[in-house]
């Protein structure tokens, strides 16, 4: 099945790839930012796996290290930002000793981003079929005329009818903007795509119509997805596996159908309850009281703690440690300690 | 072989983009009638023979002082009874040359180094910047006197590069050295702003390295400022080497439309009410600085995808 996957790619593998090493395996992850007072510990620990194929969603509320989380795997943070510690393990080799130079390899070619907003993504006086060429012509080394033409396959290849090839970014809808920014993500037959947010400006048809095609995409061209998003029901329609974070950390990783409706970290079930349920009669969503930690000087032990209900008092001390359960779920919880 | 081929549809890619672009242009009512007042003056600065007599009969007199235009002076003559008609096609040359290689030279340096300058940063910015201070406030007319008496020493007085005379070439340089910076500086700080943008950051990301990123990605869009500031900088070139002349550095053996004008303050022309002397070359400045203005405007329009029509 893998193999078979692999096979279809038109651009050979790295070359030390081994083929029995899980597609990417990301393990006690680190990334920091540099700020005046100090290093922002945006992601601080985490680790998961993505197989072939796989879609995994990544959620948590704004500034948790979602999209810290996925940069990180081919080093496409600001300036500031540094990995200081953990490994990005991709088809069995380790990303994070890399040179720059040596991600160029990776870059795109590898692993691509459905970037949020394509408006801003875009360059509003250059054709969209020319920068959708750009990572074929620069990444893979094709001649002008032969990306030109890869764009346009792409683009038909995401339903842009071909009359709008020549179109620029404000002559097409948002919709069809979303679509290229797929298409470009495509453009050098990746094994992993990152989408970051990529439904979150469009309307509710719009986000349907773009989830079916990165959904049909998946299945056609055996893509493995991370769907970075705060849209707990995208997750639910579109991926398999779900890891829900917090300020930095992973709370709780597992099957999208367990995690869903049996949440075991205290701070899935609230994210759960605030958001609303279509079969349910409640009037009023779930809040959480409090606000997310500062990252500058997190707290010593469980993150989540100070706003946690059922906080105890060896929570505030040590940091809980990841307990997996039988049916695939992973939980960093004290509440979970000795039951697992 | 492959690459030979490639290359060779990359040239037919240009090239129908251009036919393409062509057509488009010749659509514009504006550009075309910018285009066609620009290439009669081209014509006039080019070919002057064509239309009057040689230089010689530009510089002599040939009629009564202020002769009202007639059938034999058709805009009449100076205080010196030079045919203005004459004078005017004759100047074209001088003030169409040096509009034209000030303005290059000023654009060539300001928006190269203001691209640069803007999209590195840092230390070369900050170099590149202070450079340009020094040029911003070099006073045009104490460079020029300091200069023109050097290169005329170094090159000779009659010396002719291009067919252009020496002090024409002191004008020129000097135009340009002064007026480039101000560029550098409108196109370092839209390259400031453009660089910060979203899709710069996507076109690293996807493979493109700096140098195309100015060209494909910055430059297309401060192309506006270029045009507008090609057009404002013909525009003081013009008059720049009026007030050149006026301070007895321009070339008395050629005649500009700078030279005519100010040949008509110093004899009181408009005083005497001779509209002769100053309306030919006066309106010959306007009419080109307007060609220039449609065209640019057209270009901007065509060049900008957002005001383009839909297809």
């Amino acid at each position: 099945m893998t193999a078979e996957i692999r096979g279809r790619r038109q651009w050979p593998l790295p070359k030390q790839a081994d083929p029995s090493a899980p597609l990417l395996k990301v393990e006690n992850l680190q990334t920091h930012f540099q700020l005046g007072r100090g290093w922002v510990k945006a992601v601080d620990g985490v680790s998961f796996g993505l197989d072939d194929g796989e879609a995994l969603g990544l959620v948590g509320e704004s500034g948790c290290g979602k999209t810290t989380t996925a940069l990180s795997l081919v080093r496409l943070l600001p300036s500031n930002g540094k990995i200081r510690g953990g490994s990005v393990e991709l088809f069995g080799i380790d990303l994070v000793p890399k040179t720059d130079r040596q991600l160029d390899r990776y870059r795109w070619r590898e692993i691509s981003i459905v970037f949020q907003g394509a408006m801003n993504a875009l360059n509003p006086v250059v054709q969209v079929r020319r920068q959708i060429a750009e990572p074929v012509q620069y990444r893979l080394n094709q001649s002008e005329s032969a990306s030109l033409k890869r764009a346009d396959e792409l683009l038909d290849m995401v339903g842009i009818p071909s009359r709008r090839l020549g179109a620029y970014p404000h002559e097409l809808s948002g919709g069809m903007r979303q679509r290229a920014m797929i298409a470009m993500a495509l453009a050098c037959d990746p094994a992993i795509v990152i989408g970051d947010e990529p439904t979150t400006a469009l309307d509710a048809m719009v986000q349907a119509q773009i989830l079916v095609l990165l959904e049909q995409l998946r299945r056609d061209l055996g893509l493995s997805l991370i769907l970075i998003t705060h849209d707990l029901s995208v997750v639910a329609e579109t991926c398999d596996r779900v890891l829900v974070m917090y300020a930095g950390r992973v709370a709780e990783e597992g099957p999208v159908s367990r995690v869903f409706t049996e949440p075991r970290h205290p701070y899935t079930r609230k994210l759960l309850g605030a958001f609303p349920n279509i079969r349910s009669d409640r009037r009023t969503l779930e809040t959480i009281p409090g606000e997310p930690p500062d990252l500058v000087n997190p707290p010593a032990g469980c993150r989540f703690a100070p706003r946690c209900a059922q906080a105890m008092p060896v929570c505030s001390g040590t940091p809980p440690p990841e307990v997996s359960f039988d049916d695939g779920v992973r939980v960093a919880c004290h509440l979970f300690g000795t039951t697992a | 072989m492959s690459a030979a081929r490639a290359s060779g549809s990359r040239w037919r890619l240009r090239a129908a983009q251009l036919r393409a672009f062509a057509v488009r242009y010749a659509g514009r009512a504006d550009g075309m009638i910018g285009l066609v007042v620009l290439v009669f003056f081209g014509i006039l600065a080019l070919a002057p023979e064509l239309f009057v007599g040689p230089l010689e009969t530009a510089t002599r007199a040939s009629a009564h002082a202020f002769d009202a235009p007639s059938a034999q002076h058709l805009f009449g003559a100076d205080d010196l009874g030079r045919d203005i008609l004459n004078r005017t096609v004759h100047g074209a040359r001088i003030s169409m040359t040096i509009g034209l290689m000030a303005t290059v030279i000023t654009l060539v340096f300001g928006v190269v180094l203001g691209l640069v300058a803007g999209y590195s940063g840092g230390m070369v910015d900050n170099l590149l910047m202070r450079v340009a201070d020094f040029f911003l406030v070099l006073p045009t007319f104490v460079l020029a006197l300091i200069l023109a008496p050097v290169l005329i020493e170094v090159v000779g007085a009659d010396a002719e590069v291009m067919g252009i005379r020496a002090t024409l070439l002191v004008i020129i340089v000097v135009i340009g050295i002064t007026s480039w910076a101000a560029t550098a500086r409108i196109i370092r700080s839209q390259t400031l702003s453009l660089k910060e943008r979203m899709f710069v950051d996507r076109a690293r990301v996807v493979g493109v390295g700096p140098g195309r990123i100015i060209l494909r990605h910055i430059l297309p869009n401060v192309m506006n400022l270029i045009v507008a500031n090609a057009v404002l900088t013909f525009a003081s070139a013009v008059l720049t080497e009026t007030t050149l002349s006026f301070i007895g550095l321009g070339d008395p053996f050629q005649p500009s439309w700078g030279q005519i004008l100010n040949g008509a303050q110093d004899s009181g022309a408009a005083g005497l009410g001779a509209w002769w002397v100053i309306a030919p070359p006066a309106v010959s400045v306007v009419l080109v600085i307007l060609a220039f203005t449609l065209m640019g405007n057209a270009l901007d329009d065509l060049l900008n995808p957002k005001s383009r029509v839909r297809r």
